[in-house]
Order: structure tokens, then sequence, then C-alpha cells
């Protein structure tokens, strides 16, 4: 075993994605205990350049694992390119995001290894010289602690979770870059693209103050409640947690989260929403957060201004009056 | 064609969720409520519309868990699966995904599923990880977070082959497309479908069929399915600290409601 860390980059049109430096951050904090190497794998159809720049600016060694398979984006591909030249150099951790793509791979990547695999990390500790990392359950309830078990382990790593130093200056020193072509056509799984969102409107993006609803609202006709508390302001818009639009109670271009809308609101109301990581990644920039939630253990409560433990049926209408 | 759906029993979490005596997992208290898992309803409804376009084709659907989850097993007949597997563990420990997906996997090697659906995560441990991995052990492609899909089947029987068209979700509404060569394995993003509740006819055959129970064994011993050592270790369970920054306000309701109004009006909201 080596106490090698790999960093898996994730790119959009060639682009390093900004999840990608969260992760270099959390792989040099776990590196940092005993100063092991992180190296970072780029995976693409021609990423020489991406790769080179990132080893300029880092000072992290790169490879770029290049070929026509990767020109577009599968599980089998991805995991079946990474897995060839994973297995020979062992590394201690391997760290990919927490993103669609991340968690389609990691699990069978982390099978075809024989590694451990822990996902949605939001930090780690050490204890006696070993790291535990830290995720949560039951939508954000309770904090887990995991060790694992085996020489190497993939972590998915959970956006927005591991904040990026200061903007850090160039590296001093270049990484280097290596090129490894990977020969191997996928064969179960046949890319065809990606499909554009649909039409967005800007009323979330735009609203100083957002009031969302979550499955706590209990029925579709209460959403009525939420829409006159969201009258009271100026420049407001509704927001919705995934549950809702589900249920078919508000359409997805209402949902905030991982897979919803980022806002960062001046005033987030979140009526009955448990708090659960998806949410909270998209609406965690939001100036001033209100919940209301008649669970005084839900998660939302950990990252609120003002916490109101209450049933908003009754809460709600005493806000308007009051 | 055969379709296996996988679905867990979660606690729901509406109740109290207390960390047991041994600090590594969850109390099981006498008023605690078990159900589907909600991710796993989608996958079942899913299933039960491709059978609609597809007649002749049988599910089975299947539950590793402790005796209690027999009631999801049971629930799913209700929904309309055909027959309702339950890998039975004889004692409440929290099993990791590498350990249920083995197991899962050993079901289903010589099994011969065209497709097979689970979740995109539980609702309990959030892991996500059992889908991808089933995949992988029984060398399946794989699809997670599928927000829609066709079938196209030709033949049945061993001959039959076929692919499968899917749209899985990325972030921000976009969706990326695949054509997946049968057997697949898929796992199914909330919001797919709507899922049916019982009808009356199943619930009443739910009730008198037999489920299929299959002891799994611990490491080292040999019933039909095997168990393999975890992967990981819980170390610990902690309730998070209740509050960094902000106060919970205090008082009846209608005192919190004026005070609301009160923090609101001096940053200027109102
Ligand atoms: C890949 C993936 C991506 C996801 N992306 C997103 C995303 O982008 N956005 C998102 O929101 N979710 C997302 N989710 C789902 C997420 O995991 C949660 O399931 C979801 O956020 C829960 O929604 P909720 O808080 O409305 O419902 P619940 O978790 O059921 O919470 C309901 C809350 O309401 C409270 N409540 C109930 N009744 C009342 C009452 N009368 N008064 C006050 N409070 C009450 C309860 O105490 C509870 O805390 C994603 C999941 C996956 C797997």
């Amino acid at each position: 075993m080596n106490n090698e860390i790999i960093v898996v980059a994730e790119l959009s049109d060639n682009r390093i994605l900004p999840v990608t430096y969260e992760l270099i951050a959390f792989a040099r904090a776990l590196a940092a205990g005993d100063s092991a190497p992180v190296r970072m794998i780029v995976p693409g159809r021609e990423t020489h350049a991406v790769a080179r720049d990132l080893a300029d600016e880092t000072g992290l060694d790169t490879i770029a694992l290049v070929g026509d398979p990767l020109a577009f984006y599968n599980a089998e591909t991805w995991m079946t390119a990474m897995a060839a030249r994973l297995a020979v150099r062992k590394p201690r951790y391997i760290c990919i995001a927490h993103t669609s793509r991340g968690c389609d791979f990691a699990p069978g990547l982390a099978v075809r290894l024989g590694a451990s695999c822990i996902t949605a990390v939001e930090g780690f500790s050490r204890q006696d010289g070993a790291a535990r990392f830290v995720r949560k359950i039951f939508n954000g309830k309770i904090k887990m602690d995991v060790t694992p078990e085996r020489d190497t382990t993939v972590l998915t790593v959970l956006p927005g979770a591991f904040k990026v130093e200061q903007k850090s200056p160039r590296a001093h020193l270049a990484g280097s870059m290596e090129v490894l072509k990977i020969p191997d056509h996928p064969q179960k799984i046949r890319t065809l693209g990606v499909i554009p969102a649909e039409e967005q409107d800007l009323d979330l993006a735009l609203a100083d103050v957002i009031v969302s609803a979550g499955r706590g609202i209990g029925a579709e006709e209460n959403l009525e409640l939420i829409r006159r508390l969201a009258g009271l302001f100026s420049k407001s818009a509704m927001g919705c947690s995934r549950t809702v639009c589900d249920l078919g109670w508000l359409g997805y271009k209402h949902q905030i989260g991982l897979t919803g809308k980022t806002v960062a609101p001046k005033l987030y109301i979140a009526c009955g929403i448990s708090g659960a990581v998806q949410h909270i990644a998209g609406m965690r920039g939001s100036k001033m957060v209100v919940a209301v939630n008649k669970d005084p253990r839900a998660a939302i409560f950990q990252i609120a201004d003002i916490g109101i433990v209450e049933d908003l049926m009754t809460f709600i209408p005493l806000v308007m009056d009051a | 064609m055969k379709i296996l759906v996988c679905v867990k029993q979660v606690l729901d979490a509406d109740g109290p969720v207390r960390i047991d005596a041994s600090g590594k997992w969850i109390e099981e208290a006498p008023a605690a409520r078990f159900r589907m898992n909600r991710f796993d309803e989608f996958a079942l409804e899913e299933a039960l519309r491709i059978r609609e376009g597809f007649p002749g084709t049988r599910i089975d659907a299947l539950s590793a868990g402790p005796a209690r989850a027999a009631q999801t097993v049971r629930r799913a007949l209700e929904m309309g699966a055909d027959d309702g597997i339950h890998l039975f563990l004889d004692d409440e420990r929290y099993r990791m995904p590498f350990e249920i997906a083995s197991l899962i996997g050993a079901y289903a090697s010589d099994r011969h599923y065209d497709l097979i659906l689970a979740g995109v995560m539980a609702e309990d441990d959030m892991q996500g990880q059992v889908g991808p991995m089933v995949a992988e052990i029984l060398e399946y492609p794989w699809a997670t977070a599928v927000m829609s899909q066709k079938l196209h089947k030709t033949g049945d029987g061993p001959d039959a082959s076929g692919t499968i068209y899917v749209e899985r979700e990325l972030e921000g509404g976009l969706r990326e497309a695949f054509e997946l060569t049968l057997p697949a394995l898929l796992t199914i993003q909330s919001g797919i479908n709507r899922p049916r509740y019982p009808a009356l006819s199943h619930v009443l055959r739910a009730r008198s069929q037999a489920l299929i129970t299959i002891p799994a064994s611990r490491p080292g011993e040999t019933d039909p399915v095997s168990f393999p050592a975890p992967r990981e270790r819980i170390q610990s369970l902690e309730e998070p600290a209740p509050m960094k920054t902000g106060v919970i306000l205090s008082g009846n309701p209608s005192e919190k409601a004026e005070k609301l109004r009160q923090i609101l009006q001096e940053r200027a909201f109102l």
C-alpha cells in the first residue's frame, strides 16, 4: 500500500468545474497529517491542455486520462478507464465529487478495486492517526463517523461542504503532467448526449426573499398559506423541496437544492423542510435563514439564524396577523 | 421478461430518531414506524409500468433485512409485484451497502433478470451505493438517478435481447441520455412517476401469498446466500450540535410570531 491520494477532476465542456478545487482542498487537508502525495486524474477525450494548466496552477502531479471513448461521460467507460490505472497505483484514497456523475461511477469503481466506499462525505477528523469520515444520515438528523477497513478507499465529497482556501496563489513549482491513453471502447452503454434544461425563469434568482415549502406543509391546498406569507415581502418568490415537486404540488422550476436551483437570497424562510444535505446544498449561501418546523431536532435548525419550533399551520397565520 | 426490484425497509424519520445503546445505529423504539423507502416506491412503480407495456413480464420484489422487513416485501406485493423475496438477516444490526449488494448479487447471479431496479438512495443511511454495486457484481451496465426510460425488447426467453433508453438527472435541470444493453440495472430518481396506492385486489392476494424467505448467512457459514466482511465500520453516531450561530425563539406561538415580525422589521424586510 502507498499513501497516495488521487483526486478525480470533474469537467464540463473540457473546463474544470469548481467542485474540483473543493476536492483538491479536501485532499490536501487529508494529506497534511502524513504528508501524502496528492495526484490528479483528468478524464476526457483530449484533456492534455486542461491537465497541463491544472498542474501549473496547483503544483500537483496530474494524469490526463485521454481517448475517444472518454469523449462523453458514461459509468462504464469512466470506471473501466480509471480502474485499470488505479488498480496498479493502489492509492490510499480516491476523492470523487458527490455530484450526479460522481455518485454514478464511484460505488462501481470501489467494487471493481475491492475498495472501501464512503459517500456524501462532509469532512473528517483524526483519531490515533486514522482518518474518520463524517457524513449525515436521516436527512441530516444524525452525524455518522466511518472508518475504512480496506487499503484503498473511494470517497465522494459533498459539494459545498469543504471550503476552498483563499484563491491560492499559483504554485511555485508546476506539477508534472503525464498522458495515459485508453484504447478500450464501451461495450454495454452508448452515450447519446446531454439534454438541455427546460426554460428557466428568473424569479428565484432575482428574489430578495424566498419562502420555501417542504413536505411538512401537508397538502397542496396549504401552499396558499406559503404564498400569502411570501406576499408580505417585496421582491419575493416561492421555492420548495424536491419532495414537494415529486408530489406534484409545485413545478420543478421551484425546486431548490443539489438537483434544483442554487439560490442566495437576503432572506430564506424554510417551512416544513427537514434540511437534507441535498436541499441545503442549494440554499447554504442565503444571508439569513428562518426555519419553521415542528420537530426541534430537524437538521434545518443547524443552519438557521432564527428557528421556530411550531406547527406551521398555526404559526404562519399568527405571523400574518401579528 | 423478468424484473427484480430492490426495496428497503426504513425507519420513518418523522418520528423520533435516537441513537441506540451501542452508539452505532438507531434505536428501535416501540412506537417506531417502519415503511418502504420512498425512492424504492418510485422504482417499483416504474417496474409496474414496464409490465403494463410488456405483458407477461414478471416482477420480483426483494428486501434484505431483519424479520420486520417482511412487511415491506408484502407491501410490494400489494402494490403489484408478482413475487416477494425476503433475504432474511437474523439480527437488526446495520449492514454496509457492499454487504447488502453482495447478498443481492449472490441471489440474482443465476436468476437471469433482464432488468434490476432500485431507488436512487435509501432515506435512512443515504449512501446511494447498493444499486450500482449490485450492477458491478453482476457485470450489468447501469445508470443511476434515472428520470425516464424506454425499453426495446426483442424476443423472449433465454434468447431475448434488447436495450433500454434512459435519461439520468444531472445538476441544474440537465439530463443525459444513454442506451444500455440488457440485462441492465437502473436506480430510479424520485419524481419519475407517481407511485400508486395498492389496489384492493392486490391487497387481498398479497395477504394469502407466501413470501420466499432465504436466510442470509454470516461470514464463513454456508447458507444459500453468502456474506462478505464489511469494508467500512461505523465508529460513532452523534446528534449534531443544535445550532451554531442561530437562536430558537421562545414563548408561546403568538409571542414567537410577534418576535419574528420584529426581527424582520429591524432588518427592513417588512
Ligand atoms: C440525488 C438526489 C438529489 C436530490 N436533490 C434534491 C434537491 O435538489 N432539493 C431537495 O430539496 N431535495 C433533494 N433530494 C431529496 C432530499 O434527500 C430529501 O428527500 C428532501 O429534501 C426532503 O424534502 P422535505 O424536507 O420537504 O421533506 P421531509 O424530509 O419529509 O421533511 C418534512 C419536514 O416537515 C416537518 N413538518 C411536518 N409537518 C409539519 C408541520 N405541520 N409544521 C411544521 N413542520 C412540519 C417535519 O418535521 C420534517 O422535518 C435529493 C435526493 C437525491 C437522492
